[in-house]
Formats: C-alpha cells, structure tokens, sequence
C-alpha cells in the first residue's frame, strides 16, 4: 500500500518533469509517430512488392506488428529508466541518491520514469490490432482474448525482466547500454513470422530470449489456431515469472558491486 | 553511534578494453588492478558530535563515507551505524541518515524545489505535522522559502546547497554526512551553512560528520577531527591538540623589490623560515612565537616588498605537517 502510494507520488513528479519542458515532451512524441509510421509503411512497401511472405498476407503482418506493439510499449511506459540504468547513472554515479534512500534501489529506478509516448504506442497497437483484426475477421474467442490479453501483460513482464538483468550488469561494468541494446533489438525480429528466419535464430527467440513465445505464438494461435491457447498463456506466465525472479535476483546481487565515483 | 572496524575498501579495476567486444571480453578476462582506497582504519564517533573528516584529495574520505551510508560494501572490517552494517540493512539505515554530496545535488534537477520536498516526505514517510514543523524551521535557518518554487537548475550554487542540505534534514536523521558542503560557496553563504549547521545540531542533536578542505568549517563546527591520508588515519583527537601542536601558523607571500641575499635575511633567531617562490618569496613562522607586524614590517622596510599576502594554515598544511612529524619521529 504504501509503495502504490509513493509509486503515484514519484509518478506524478515524472510528469511534472516532462511538462517543465513542452517543446521537448512535444517532439519526442512526434518522433514517435515518425519512427512507427516509418516501419509501418517499410512493412508495406516489403508486401507491396511480395503478395505474401512465407503464406502472412499483408493484412495478418499487420495485425502481428501491431500486437508486437502492446507488450512493448507497456514495458516502454513503466521501466524506461532501465536504459539510463545502463547507459550512464552507475557509469555517472548518479545512483548514490537511490543508495541513500530506504526503498528499493530498484523501485526507485521504476518510479523515476513515467513514459507518456508509451501510451501513444498502446494506442496505435490496439487500432491497428482492431483494425487488421476486422479485415481478417478474426473470431475473437475468448481462448484468444485471453491468451493476447495474458501475452501483453506477462510479455512486457519478460521484456522488463531482461531490461533489469542488462541494466543490473552495469553495477559490474559500469555501462552495459550496448548489452541491454543488442537483447532489446532482438524483441523486433518477431515483427515478421518467425517461418522466414533460419532455425538458429527461431531457438534464439524461442529458448535463449522467448520473445517470440510473447509475441509471434499468441498471433499464430489467435489467427491459425496451431495450439491451444491455455497451454500457450500457461507456459508465458510461467518463463515471464520465472524471469522476473530471477532478473531481481541478479539486480539484488549486482545492486552490492556499485561503486559509484570519486568526488 | 557509529563504529568503524578495520575498515578496508580495495577498488578492483579490471583492465578494459573498449566498445561491446571490449566489454564482453571483460567479462571473461581475470586482469584487475588493485586500489586501496581506505586502508584498516578504526574509530568510533558518538552520538551528537560534530567531526571534520579531513585529508587531501583521493586520501579516502569520500570512500569512508559512502561506505558508512551504505552505497559501497568494504572489501573488509565493517562499519556499525547503531549496531547495523548499513550495506547490509540499507534500508534501515537509510531512514537514521542523512546526505549532502557538495558536488553532486540529490534533488531533482527539473522540478520546483517543493516538489522534490513532497516527494521525499513519502520516500521518509514523514507525517504531516512533523512535515510542516520541519519545514518551518528549515526555510527559516537556512532562508528557502524565497525560491521554494524555483525549479533546482535554476538555482544559484548557494541556494541549491542550503537546499540540498534541507532536503537532507527533512527527515529529522540521527547521523548527517555532509561531503564537502562548502565547496564552491561565497563567504556568506558559507557562514549561513555553518551556522544553520550549528542551530540544527544543537537543537535536534544530530551527529554530523563533514568532509572539508576549509579550514574555518572546520574551526567554526568541529569539536573533533579525523585526518586521513593514503587511506589511513594519521590523526584523530580534539581539533585544540592540533592547534596547539602547529601553532598559529601563517605564511606570506610577498614580493622583494630590494636584492637581498638568501643567507643573510632575518631569521628572529630561526624562528622564521623562506622560501622561493618564483620571483617571489613565502616566509612562514608561527604567529605565537614572533609578532606578525615585525615580519610585516621587515617585509615592507628592508625587503621593499610591492605587495603581500598573508595566509593562514590549510587544511594541506596540516596534513603535510603531521606526516612529516611521522617520518621524523
């Protein structure tokens, strides 16, 4: 209760840090549209040229680029100070604050940060999920609902339990951006069916980094039904949790290795 | 209280090669190079006590005190606040303890002042009542109402230091450590800190333990002093015994513009030492023994100095002084 409590009230600081600068906040969230506006039409023009890749019409790559989206950008909104986690505030010694305070070092990081551009990214992944959806008609049972509902939720759990693993890397290396960088870029290979990639790459996002067990299995299932839909959203909520325990394990391990800079 | 027990921090720095294959070879290589920071050093400071922590550059201070609140683990001995290892119960600590890095602000950098406030209130969990009576009397003694609503890089060096120590206070700790809490500030602002540092501790009798290179933060606040040097103690006693050792040290700096010769100047029967500094000439002795206007007026009279300066004991002039005491005896 009281952690909710203090989680609104690093929330809304957040916020207020953002409205301090509007122009900034303002182009960021433009850049935003540009950068998915962008992918959106690379998509396009790729099944512009090709009726269909591996047998995913353009319509049902839509509507995978689009659930692609949710997890993504439900970690995006909740954890982004992960990145400068890794990138610069051990390296700065920026986190002596966090050191001194009686929370969790690593709540704080979580609460430092409110991503408003996040809620944009939600936002067009469901219309373009509903839309893409329609045009497929898609039957929206509710084994379907369910598991994509469950693949979002437990799915940006798993992308956050990486993002802490990376990021708690830096208490040891002092920067680990490029390490969290290369693990992040893996989440965007399972905007395309996984069919067209070679089979060590398939292991890699089924077994080494599951991304695809969040992302590329729910859309399969919801528009092939090629498994059941309660095994799927089972095996999703049991990795993501197991993640999660363990990436707080090694951010509770790491955590003790800071060593901050000399003043 | 506080209790350091042969406390030792070895900063190990692997030999790094750069960008992401650099980094991941790190990960696998064994070459490190070894820094000690604080080397076995052992104290204990009681309860409402204020203790300059003091020592050149890189001597370990700093290290010390990121240990005693609980950012770094020693690599041996141990650190008890009130019986706990603060690296080890962080957090329990962290509610008895309050920081002021000089150098770095723990405020948020883009949000008025208040809000900060407000939201170290919940971190603290300070109730209402004890809030606004703390807020009180932090705005008075330190005078922060007036940019209370100024967002923190917006404020001067000064007003973001008195803030920054009130942000420190406002959970009322038991134990403040103030790492150089002076540096940078104009003479006023200094002696606004310093007092508003005396008016706390007597009244909520917080311990302080502060860092300095300023001699009169020293003089003003601390009854006691501990000087580190190469990661030891060399020295921890009354700050009265120290003076008395040295004396009232001075040295001046001025600039003949008569010839003279090195051997012949006036000693006052070795009681006055110089030497040369560029075109220029320090003379130092001590205050007790020989009247500083009859050196002033040597300077001026037979040297013809065109200018002069005078300076009195640093806080580097102390330590240099006490190892080379060491050495000699």
């Amino acid at each position: 209760m009281r952690y909710i409590k203090l989680y609104f009230t690093c929330i809304k600081r957040s916020i207020i840090t953002r409205l301090e600068y509007k122009r900034d906040t303002f182009i960021s969230i433009f850049n935003f549209f540009v950068t998915n506006v962008a992918s959106i039409l690379s998509i396009w023009m790729i099944m512009e040229s090709i009726p269909s890749l591996n047998g995913w019409t353009m319509v049902e790559m839509g509507f995978l680029y689009g659930f692609s989206m949710l997890p993504v950008a439900l970690d995006h909104i909740f954890t982004d100070d992960l990145w400068s986690v890794a990138f610069f505030k051990v390296q700065s010694g920026e986190m002596d604050r966090m050191f001194t305070k009686p929370v969790p070092v690593l709540f704080l990081v979580i609460a430092e940060t409110f991503q408003l551009e996040g809620l944009g990214e939600l936002a067009v992944g469901v219309v373009m999920l509903s839309v893409c959806g329609s045009m497929l008609s898609v039957s929206w049972s509710f084994g379907a609902v369910f598991l994509l509902i469950m693949a979002t939720l437990f799915g940006a759990l798993m992308i956050t339990s990486f993002k802490i693993i990376f990021a708690a890397l830096a208490f040891k290396f002092k920067r680990s951006g490029q390490l969290l960088q290369i693990n992040y870029n893996f989440i965007s290979y399972t905007r395309y069916p996984l069919k067209i990639y070679p089979t060590i790459i398939r292991g890699l996002l089924t077994f080494v980094f599951p991304f695809a067990l969040i992302i590329s299995y729910p859309v399969e299932v919801t528009l092939f039904a090629t498994y059941s839909p309660y095994v799927i959203a089972a095996v999703i909520v049991a990795v993501s949790c197991a993640l999660f325990a363990l990436s707080l394990c090694v951010w509770h391990i790491l955590e003790r290795k800071y060593e901050s800079t000399g003043s | 209280m506080i209790q350091l027990q042969n406390l030792t921090k070895i900063f190990k720095k692997p030999i790094r090669k750069e960008g992401v294959l650099g980094m991941l070879k790190t990960l696998f290589s064994a070459k490190y190079e070894e820094i000690v920071a604080v080397d076995h050093i052992n104290a204990e400071i009681g309860d409402g006590e204020i203790v300059g922590y003091i020592g050149s550059n890189g001597a370990g201070k700093s290290t010390t005190i990121k240990m005693m609140c609980g950012i770094l683990t020693p690599t041996e001995g141990k650190v008890l606040v009130d019986g706990i290892e603060p690296y080890k119960a962080r957090r329990k600590v962290a509610s008895k303890i309050g920081v002021v890095f000089g150098q770095k602000t723990q405020l948020w950098w883009d949000i008025p002042l208040i809000e900060s406030f407000k939201v170290l209130k919940e971190i603290y969990r300070i109730d209402d009542a004890d809030y606004r009576e703390r807020m009180d009397f932090l705005c008075e003694t330190l005078g922060i109402r007036e940019f209370l609503n100024q967002a923190v890089r917006t404020l001067s060096l000064g007003q973001r230091m008195r803030a920054d120590l009130a942000a420190a206070w406002l959970h009322n700790p038991q134990i403040l450590f103030l790492d150089e809490p002076t540096i940078g500030l104009d003479v006023l602002v200094k002696q606004h800190i310093r007092e508003a540092i005396k008016t706390m501790n007597a009244k909520y009798n917080t311990t302080v333990i502060l860092t300095t290179h300023d001699m009169q933060d020293i003089e003003d606040l601390c009854s006691r002093i501990i000087i580190i040097e190469k990661g030891g103690i060399i020295y921890d006693g009354p700050l009265a015994d120290i003076k008395h050792r040295f004396g009232d040290l001075r040295t001046l700096t001025v600039n003949p513009q008569a010839s003279f010769d090195a051997d012949l100047l006036n000693t006052f029967d070795g009681k006055v030492t110089y030497e040369r500094d560029g075109d220029g000439l320090l003379v130092k002795f001590n205050a007790d023994e020989v009247a500083l206007e009859h050196v002033v007026d040597y300077c001026f009279h037979t040297l013809k100095t065109s200018d002069l300066k005078v300076a009195e004991i640093t806080v580097e002039d102390v330590v240099r002084q006490i190892l080379e005491e060491q050495e000699a005896g």
